[in-house]
């Protein structure tokens, strides 16, 4: 049997990860990001920089968070048939559980896409020798960036927030 | 499944996850970016997310207690009528004892909120008029950076009660901790 201290150890590490994937998003896209327009271009740049490269490690060490202490609290509560068996597919609980990992893997898609690609192309530099053209083209691709970096992070959001309803529902069952 | 005690449970998560996860941003996320900037620019930019930043608490507070209210009287552990509170409420048992310690700490955590909106939050909204002297200037700004300062200091005290409760909380559907 395992003891009381895992599975509380194990459900407080989740609710740590939740928090700072769920309400660090919410916070960083309602908050802080729109504080960036009360300051002077320049300086809005800098913040929005440091605040989102740091915010980066955070979402990423909460994704992996979720799952290790996820994992964790199927096998502290006796659960861990669901994640092998065909009990995956054929209960409620299962299925729910199924469709989380899904989303799971889309924000960690999301994520890479966020890290490797996009971040990358907003901080990188045109070079000296630059043509105006050359220069011109690296500023539509930074505003296509951003176009794609907003529409990313609110998808990632709303898929946060049906990733805790659904295991929300869990404890009673499961929803799917 | 119980439909309405999962809309409870997700209102609860998503408050605490808001009002945790706000508390850690600010420490762990903004407070370093301040400094990169410079500090009239922190300034500005605290007071505004200052602004924002306690509604949002505030109705991540709420929300919280609202939805744990709620999911105890759905498990028939607060009920309007005498008695009003069950058996597993007891402060003679483990669960009674922590659902009482995490309404002692969201009880503080308003306080604190109430701090900052009242008190640490329009510290920072101190206006430079052209007439000042440089002296008045240097203390006026002093008197910002320790206001951002004590602003601080309440988002760490609120981050580590926010830590605690969640401890709390978690504990409960394992029998509580105290």
């Amino acid at each position: 049997m395992t003891s009381k201290f895992v599975n509380v150890l194990a459900a407080y590490l989740h609710v740590i990860g939740v928090a700072t994937y769920l309400g660090g998003s919410l916070i960083m896209e309602f908050v802080v990001g729109p504080a960036q327009k009360a300051i002077p271009p320049a300086q809005a740049q800098v913040m929005g920089k440091k605040t989102a490269d740091r915010f980066l490690w955070f979402a990423w060490g909460a994704l992996a968070l979720i799952l290790a202490s996820g994992i964790l609290r199927l096998y502290s509560t006796n659960r861990e048939s669901f994640l092998f068996g065909d009990s995956l597919f054929d209960t409620d609980f299962g299925r729910t559980l199924l469709t989380m990992v899904i989303l799971w893997l889309v924000l960690v898609i999301n994520g890479s896409i966020i890290t490797f690609v996009l971040r990358p192309r907003l901080t990188g530099k045109t070079t000296a020798g630059a043509s105006a053209a050359q220069a011109q083209a690296h500023q539509q691709g930074q505003m296509q960036a951003v176009k794609w970096l907003t529409w990313l992070t609110r998808t990632d959001l709303g898929i946060a927030f049906v990733v805790a309803l659904l295991g929300s529902s869990l404890q009673f069952g499961g929803i799917a | 499944m119980d439909r309405w005690a999962t809309v409870w449970a997700f209102v609860h998560v998503l408050s605490w996850a808001t009002y945790m996860g706000g508390a850690l941003v600010m420490e762990f996320v903004w407070r370093p970016a301040q400094q990169h900037l410079p500090p009239s620019q922190t300034a500005v930019a605290c007071q505004w997310m200052g602004r924002r930043y306690r509604w949002v608490a505030l109705a991540a507070l709420l929300g919280a207690g609202s939805s744990g209210a709620a999911r105890l009287v759905a498990a028939g552990q607060i009920s309007l009528s005498p008695p009003v509170f069950g058996d597993q409420l007891a402060l003679s048992n483990g669960y009674g004892r922590t659902i009482l310690a995490t309404t002692v700490l969201w009880a503080v955590m308003l306080g604190t909120v109430g701090l900052l909106s009242l008190v640490a939050h329009p510290a920072l909204h101190v206006r430079m008029r052209s007439d000042m002297t440089d002296e008045e200037r240097g203390a006026a700004r002093s008197a910002v950076m320790k206001a951002i300062r004590r602003m601080d200091i309440v988002l760490r005290v609120d981050l580590v009660l926010a830590a605690v409760a969640a401890l709390l909380g978690a504990s409960l559907s394992f029998g509580g901790i105290l």
